[in-house]
């Protein structure tokens, strides 16, 4: 290392020896400094601003449904019916435009309505339940984004359950988990009537987990 | 020449540093076994030319993302091609550095003094993989979204660092222009400037320890030595021209896929990129597991399992204390790998398979190939693209399956091929409430009139689309058409 350099070969006085150390120690320590001014704001510039600002995406928005659509609802049978919504939707730093969604709507009987704290006490556990009504008029809509991961789910009409395409997950008409590695069972929304019309939320939970934690709204 | 070299001697050194470079022992002479590791070295360099190339096209965000992709493939001259030799270069050099990796564990060249650039060229081919995951979402169609929100899940499930590195990773509440932006970020400068680092770090260990010859267990400098320049210097680059005219051919006759555009209304069989089929594959057997174990057969699967194999992986040379490099005297390492390999390969196998059946009965057709886009064999206009993906899809399918028993398909639907007006009629008016029966099949869902809320063009525009999409071959209709029905 120092056969080219001639000023390395005497150690110089404990004077410039201790000299030498401090300006070692200063130059590294101006690196960590100009390091740590960069690294802090670019590692604080990462966090969504969803975490620092929860309530700047806003809260929940009720979306009408069409009337072909509440139709088609209030007339199904034994089998769910697939309903489009429509909402503003600001993506990022892009300007608020026209989104839409899926979710599924089913019409219980009587007898499923009465039965549904039974046949679904996951909603009804602290962990797992949900601050609206999971049935409303005889009517419960279910988010289409499946617990496991996140993708959509299907009717199966043969089957005469909902299953996911992607890793199997199964579950029944009011929504209970029958097999596959989903979590929980299927996520009731807000469904109301106000002035004559059928109104939804969409809520997006958070996947993965056995408990409904809220992740963003429509 | 001569004069040139010397001048540039002179001012720089750098002759001199790259004839030091080139010359180095090959113990027991060149081969084309130690090719494994320029050759990805080179789809790597491959890599980054054609990713720049990319980039002066591409615009990250969920209103451009895919339309910028589209437009490499439709309208930039070649675009297509810098396109598919990207495509098959992220393939060729995964592969590659598989087989490197694989290669240097058989022959055992990761132990003493080589622990340390083993653990590197672990590491690389942990970013290669981290590289390759981020470039999938990028296109933004269906699949880049679907598999991609499946992979931000699963990193969620990650003890402690899970949520915010899914919180990272989509910039947001969900998917979208930030999630772009985040993955783009990552593709294009973060791992990129990563895999250089430690590809410099690679070669400068390599040529401080020297080349690690065969398994033997003799003492290497006793081995005949070859020359690495020019001798095993041909062999590298003739091995990788043979993988560059792979490349070419593979670009040119099989052009990666292009879906539609992103959305999530519709339901997606998601595929992963066929280095991640054996941890799907896990995935899904871990799925089936009881209810009672399933949770944790799930952590297995997508945490415990991979994270051990990385874990094992890095800490081999120290974990495998057998100072022989000889085949015959290791073969616990040996076998375990030969079973690694075969469970891999067996896994995304069944994984593939698993995938293709669930498409077909889904019927999910594979998107054709973005060049030849959209998948018709007629001239469908851009716009009934567009009002079918908004309005249609979500019942009928993307790929105009329909849904059984409730929405018809419109895949060789002879209401849909046949007298126009029919068609027109259903779209303008609905179903009136009324049962479809489409080749023998009864549908009990509704739908909806179009009438006053869509215009007569856009009318015109999807119904040409559908009629010439999916293997329908039927004449385009036009807004007259449409205008004479609904007088």
């Amino acid at each position: 290392m120092t056969a080219h350099a001639q000023s390395y070969q005497d150690p110089g006085t404990p004077e410039e020896q201790s000299r030498r150390q401090f300006l070692a120690n200063a130059t590294l320590a101006i690196g960590g400094v100009i390091g740590l001014v960069v690294a802090v704001p670019c590692a604080i510039s990462l966090i969504p601003e969803s975490l620092i600002r929860p309530n700047a995406a806003g809260g929940p928005v009720w979306t009408p449904l069409s009337s072909t659509e509440l139709k088609a609802l209030e007339s199904s049978t034994d089998t769910p019916v697939k309903i489009n919504i429509n909402f503003k939707y600001q993506d990022g730093y892009l300007p608020p435009a026209d989104d839409s969604q899926f979710v599924w709507g089913v019409k219980l009987t009587p007898q499923q309505v009465a039965n549904f704290q039974t046949s679904r006490p996951d909603l009804f556990k602290p962990s797992g339940k949900v601050k609206y009504p999971a049935v409303t008029m005889n009517f419960v809509i279910f988010s289409s984004i499946c617990p496991h991961l996140g993708c959509k789910y299907n009717w199966d009409t043969g089957a005469k359950r909902f299953i996911c395409p992607c890793h199997g997950s199964q579950f029944n008409v009011e929504g209970e988990k029958l097999a596959g590695p989903a979590p929980r069972g299927l996520d009731p929304l807000p469904f109301r009537e106000k002035d004559g019309k059928a109104e939804i939320t969409w809520i997006q939970y958070k996947s993965q987990t056995p408990d409904r934690i809220i992740v963003a709204y429509s | 020449m001569t004069f040139l070299i010397n001048w540039l001697e002179q001012r720089t050194g750098l002759p001199t540093q790259i004839k030091t470079f080139l010359t180095e022992d090959v113990p027991g002479g060149p081969s084309y076994w130690y090719v494994f590791g320029s050759a990805t070295l080179f789809a790597m360099i491959l890599q980054y030319v054609t990713g720049i190339f990319l980039t002066f096209y591409y615009a990250p965000s969920s209103a451009t993302a895919w339309e910028s992709t589209k437009y490499i493939y439709d309208h930039v001259p070649l675009g297509w091609f810098v396109m598919s030799l990207h495509y098959w270069g992220a393939t060729a050099m995964i592969a590659l550095l598989f087989m490197h990796l694989l290669q240097v564990l058989i022959w055992g060249a990761y132990k003493a003094p080589r622990e340390i650039m083993w653990v590197v060229g672990v590491l690389l081919l942990v970013f290669t993989l981290v590289l390759g995951l981020t470039g999938y979402l990028l296109p933004w169609d269906m699949n880049a979204y679907f598999a991609s929100q499946v992979a931000i899940n699963i990193a969620s499930s990650v003890p402690i660092v899970g949520e915010p590195t899914q919180q990272f990773l989509s910039g947001g509440a969900g998917m979208g222009t930030l999630t772009i932006n985040r993955f783009f970020g990552l593709h294009v400068w973060l791992m990129p400037a990563l895999l250089v680092l430690l590809v410099v770090g690679h070669l400068v260990i390599f040529r401080h320890n020297g080349s690690a010859g065969p398994p033997v267990d003799t003492d290497l400098k006793k081995l005949p030595q070859g020359r690495f320049w020019p001798n095993q210097m041909f062999m590298d680059a003739f091995a990788s021209f043979l993988v560059f005219i792979v490349m070419i051919v593979l670009s040119i006759v099989v052009p990666p896929p292009l879906d539609q555009k992103a959305d999530p209304t519709q339901t997606f069989i998601a595929y992963p990129a066929w280095y991640f089929l054996a941890l799907y594959g896990m995935l899904r057997i871990a799925g089936g597991a009881p209810d009672s174990v399933v949770t944790i057969a799930n952590l297995l699967a997508t945490v415990v399992i991979p994270g051990g194999l990385v874990t094992l992986l890095i800490l081999l040379p120290w974990i495998d204390r057998n100072p022989s490099r000889s085949l015959r005297r290791r073969p616990w390492i040996l076998g375990l790998t030969a079973i690694s390999v075969v469970g891999a390969v067996g896994l995304s196998v069944y994984s593939q398979l698993a995938i293709v059946k669930e498409q077909a009965a889904a019927g999910q057709t594979k998107p054709a190939a973005a060049p030849a886009a959209p998948a018709s064999s007629g001239n469908p206009s851009k716009n009934g693209a567009k009002v079918f993906g908004t309005n249609c899809a979500s019942c009928h399918g993307t790929a105009g399956q329909g849904t059984p028993g409730v929405f018809p398909p419109l895949a060789g639907n002879p209401d849909v091929t046949g007298d126009p007006s029919k068609i027109v009629q259903i779209v303008l008016d609905g179903s009136n409430n009324m049962p479809m029966t489409v080749n023998g099949a009864n549908y009990k869902g509704i739908m909806p009139a179009w009438k006053g809320t869509l215009s007569n063009t856009d009318v015109a525009d999807v119904l040409t689309y559908i009629r010439s999409s999916w293997g329908n071959k039927a004449t385009p209709v036009s807004a007259a058409d449409v205008a004479k029905v609904a007088k």
